[in-house]
């Protein structure tokens, strides 16, 4: 059985709620074209198609692949709400097997045998941001509820009876945005 | 990877600590040892081994203590065990519950520097638990315990903790406790929740398939690890006349002011949970341990009901992280043992009396890291994963800076503010609970 007892937690850079989390692979030899494929394939499936904004792991902020030196090598590049070491047996158990298809192609993927190995995967591949900076705090969900806000008080402004209903003190923090809202 | 859906779990090798229910009320005794004699300390694990087994073969209606023996990672040490196997323990084992104290935050007023001598000392060796139906059968057990090291001049006790559960089950911030424990495969118990599958046996006990359908790291040699769990026991301090002048503070009367403390928990103080009770206590669903379980919160994402934060779903959020993908809460659970120690504050008093009261809160698990310090850290310490980055556990967080509290609720959300800890860690240790021949293992060590 492997142990990772030793393993040196290695969180990546975090700027508030998020943290940066970059991982390079090496392409399996005579693999990168099956690769590209997979690459298109997950880019053209539901969530991850431009404009879709529903990738299914809810906790990232973005995420890339890029293939690189002549598609020898592969960088996988996100941000996660949380320290993404803590979550390393849950990207084992849910995650990582939905970029299955993706991973296959690389280098330690195939045959892992058992959690310990799967974390020695990521482990091996991850390297920590030198610089890495945010411009807006806060977590998907905040961002995802605070559209919801924006895209709702837009509608209000709409309203012809806006500008009256917001004269009341109460909402004089909202009637501040409303002029260029 | 291997799956083990029949997994037949080895019950007699096992301390009853980890999956038996205990008896109900019960009266405790918390004892550590310090051992200063390898010798001597190995003849304590002999009888204590023995005691063990005594209390195996006796016929379960005849059981009238329960006995619980566990090492420390000093304690280990102090036994001779070779460094090897030493090694072969998780990392935050070896560095034991003190050296963590940055990460579970515990700084400040909960800080190891002030910690209750000689907790998070390298004094601490062995950890051992009686429990009993009551205080003659209690002073029977720790008499019987008591003669098996009182000849041995190197084993010293060096702290001592008298505990108990209330026949109501409540503790002192007022909430019965000790219902929401996973349903656990093999155990022989009758599941009580019925919107989940039973946990694997290896998430609580080493050497049994686990949820990720691995076995936990074990330590070498096999012997020792096998049916062993560890254990973290934790002395927290409750500011109860804090707690309640804080809720009384901020309620309009009486009735919500124990909404208030029920959103907190999420419970109400009869253990009913707000998932199936959200208005008002019934205490018939808090008593009944077939219902008062048996609930998800899938059905209230946005925690209308119970909220996000409150102390029960945060510490277990079932099935609200389901869609995310990102957590898997099944491999973040625990087998929780927690008793009170310290008198209660009579109801309605709002001043400290400047007694010493709260909760012995134990777990046991296969993983410290990514059970018992996960949970504390990504789920009571941080509202990160609610998408309330700022929010601590209302009632247990360990915030040094007050904290906010957030209530869905129609139409206008409801927001407690400045939220103050009520809890103060007063120290803890984390320990191996080995099986009965990795006791025995221990005991004939000869290195
Ligand atoms: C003084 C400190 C604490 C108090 C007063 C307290 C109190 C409670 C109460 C009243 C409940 C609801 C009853 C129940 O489901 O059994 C509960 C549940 C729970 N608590 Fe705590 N607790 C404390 C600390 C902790 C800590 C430090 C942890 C974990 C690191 C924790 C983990 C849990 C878990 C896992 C549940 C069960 C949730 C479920 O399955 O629904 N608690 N606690």
């Amino acid at each position: 059985m492997t142990t990772t007892n030793d393993v040196p937690a290695r969180p990546g850079v975090q700027v508030g709620s998020a943290s940066e989390f970059t991982l390079f692979f090496t392409v399996l030899p005579g693999h990168a074209q099956a690769l590209r494929d997979a690459l298109r394939d997950l880019q053209n499936s539901p969530g991850y198609r431009p404009g879709d904004y529903e990738v299914p792991i809810a906790s990232i902020h973005e995420a890339r692949f890029v293939l690189f030196d002549d598609d020898t090598r592969l960088l996988f590049a996100t941000s996660f709400d949380g320290p993404w070491d803590a979550y390393m047996e849950d990207f084992a158990a849910k995650p990582l097997q939905l970029f299955a298809a993706i991973f296959e192609h690389v280098e330690g993927f195939h045959g892992l045998p058992d959690v310990a190995a799967v974390k020695s995967f990521i482990l091996g591949a991850q390297v920590s941001a030198a610089a890495y900076a945010r411009n807006y705090p806060g977590t998907v969900k905040e961002h995802r509820r605070a559209l919801r806000l924006a895209a709702a008080f837009q509608q209000v402004l709409d309203d012809p009876r806006a500008e009256e209903a917001l004269s009341h003190p109460a909402l004089k923090p909202l009637l501040d945005e409303a002029s260029v809202a | 990877m291997t799956t083990g859906d029949d997994v037949t779990l080895d019950l007699d090798d096992i301390q009853s600590g980890a999956l038996r229910e205990r008896p109900s009320p019960y009266v405790g005794r918390y004892l550590l040892l310090r051992l200063d004699d390898v010798a001597q300390g190995r003849e304590l694990v002999r009888r204590l081994h023995a005691l063990l087994e005594d209390q195996r073969s006796a016929s379960p209606s005849a059981t009238r203590a329960w006995l619980t023996v566990a090492f420390t990672y000093e304690g280990l040490k102090a036994l001779g065990v070779p460094p090897s196997s030493l090694d072969s323990f998780p990392r935050e084992f070896r560095e034991g519950m003190a050296a963590r104290a940055q990460e579970l935050g515990d700084v400040g007023e909960s800080g190891p520097e002030r910690w209750e001598p000689p907790l998070g000392s390298p004094d601490v060796h062995v950890a051992v638990s009686v429990l009993a139906p009551d205080p003659p059968a209690l002073e029977a057990v720790a008499e019987r315990a008591r003669s098996r090291y009182a000849d041995l001049a190197s084993v010293a006790v060096v702290w001592r903790q008298d505990c108990y559960q209330l026949p109501s089950g409540r503790t002192s911030f007022g909430f019965k406790d000790g219902i929401g424990n996973p349903d656990i495969e093999g155990s022989g118990l009758v599941p009580r929740n019925s919107r989940e599958r039973p946990i694997k046996a290896g998430e609580f006990i080493l050497g049994y398939p686990d949820e990720t359908g691995s076995l936990a790291p074990m330590p070498i040699p096999d012997v020792l690890g096998r049916n062993g769990t560890y254990l973290v026991f934790r002395k927290l301090h409750t500011n109860v006349a804090a707690y309640r002048r804080y809720l009384r503070d901020r309620a309009r009367d009486r009735q919500e002011e124990r909404l208030l403390a029920a959103k907190m928990v999420g419970r109400w103080p009869s253990g009913a949970p707000l998932a199936l009770a959200p208005d008002r206590d019934e205490p018939s669903l808090g008593a009944d341990p077939h219902r008062n379980n048996d609930f998800a919160y899938g059905d209230d994402p946005g925690g209308f009901k119970c909220p996000a934060g409150a102390h029960s779903r945060r510490a277990n959020p079932r099935d609200s992280l389901e869609s995310e993908l990102t957590t898997d809460t099944r491999l973040h659970r625990m087998v929780r043992r927690g008793t009170s120690y310290g008198p209660q504050l009579p109801d309605d008093v709002l001043d400290d009396d400047g007694a010493d009261r709260g909760i012995i809160f134990v777990f046991a698990g296969a993983h410290l890291k990514r059970q018992f310090e996960f949970v504390k850290t990504q789920w009571l310490n941080d509202g990160i994963f609610i998408g309330a980055p700022a929010e601590r556990d209302p009632l247990v967080g360990a915030h040094q800076q007050p904290t906010d509290f957030t209530m869905a609720r129609r139409p206008i959300r409801r927001r407690l503010r400045d939220v103050p800890p009520f809890v103060v860690t007063r120290g803890g240790e984390y320990c191996f609970a080995p099986g009965l021949r990795a006791l025995r293992w221990l005991g004939e060590l000869d290195t």
